[in-house]
């Protein structure tokens, strides 16, 4: 299945990119999604950070499983306000 | 309960959102601003820049707005966070909590500020003065996992 996904802050600069399309396997989970932008960015793992994950823009556990055409974002911790 | 929201990339205007969020019913009115200060740790700040991802930044600062103003039983709440490029003494965040009486505009306040920091997808990146490199400020990940934890939790339909 193909889902979106979205860089943002220092995962966007580490990726080189502020997104692209996965092709991952039917039930793959946001875990699996993880993992595969860690093994294609091996850089994110030096960042200092376990980056976080939204799905369909609400924050999602790594256990979350994922559907056709969902759009997923990886950032790092947030530090806003 | 009347919950005001939202992301702008222009200079903030506290009489305004007091203006939107207060009735004649409401006695207190909590606010809490957070504003660019001139240092971090021990180096001088020349200036902050806030990103956001704003499709979800925009929801999520609705749901904050929904669910911490009906659960603290306030009148009115509103949150407002500006991003974009903020000099030091600029206002990047804003909340404000109207109710009838002081410890339920406070308390929310307090939630509110707490809940924005922990759940907003927002980033800053922080320049500083002379030549040294701009640094990405990152949360504390325990933090943000319980935020996010809180944010599927309380949160209803799909992606959790």
């Amino acid at each position: 299945m193909k889902v979106g996904i979205r860089y943002f802050a220092l995962v966007a600069e580490v990726a080189g990119r502020e997104g692209e399309t996965l092709e991952l396997a039917a039930g793959a989970t946001v875990a699996d999604a993880l993992q595969r932008v860690t093994e294609q960015y091996p850089r994110l793992a030096a960042a200092g950070f376990r980056p976080l994950v939204a799905v369909n823009r609400r924050h999602a556990g790594e256990d979350s499983s994922l559907a056709e055409g969902d759009e997923l974002a990886v950032f790092p911790p947030v530090s806003g306000g | 309960m009347r919950p005001i929201y939202r992301m702008v990339s222009e200079p903030i205007a506290p009489e305004e959102v007091i203006r939107e969020v207060t009735s004649r019913a409401d006695g207190a009115i909590a606010t809490f601003a957070g504003v660019v200060r001139d240092h971090h740790r021990e180096r001088q700040v020349d200036h902050l820049e806030y990103h956001a991802y704003p499709e979800m930044a925009a929801e999520e600062l609705e749901r904050i707005a929904v669910e911490l103003g009906t659960r603290y039983g306030v009148s009115g709440l509103g949150l407002v966070h500006r991003t974009g490029t903020l000099a030091v003494g600029e206002m990047a965040v804003l909340v404000v909590a109207a109710a009838p009486h002081r410890r339920e505009a406070l308390d929310c306040c307090a939630a509110a500020i707490e809940a924005i920091k922990s759940r907003l997808p927002v980033w800053k990146k922080e320049f500083f003065a002379g030549t040294t490199e701009p640094e990405w400020v990152f949360g504390p990940e325990e933090l943000c996992a319980s935020g996010a934890e809180q944010s599927r939790v309380e949160g209803s339909g799909s992606g959790g």
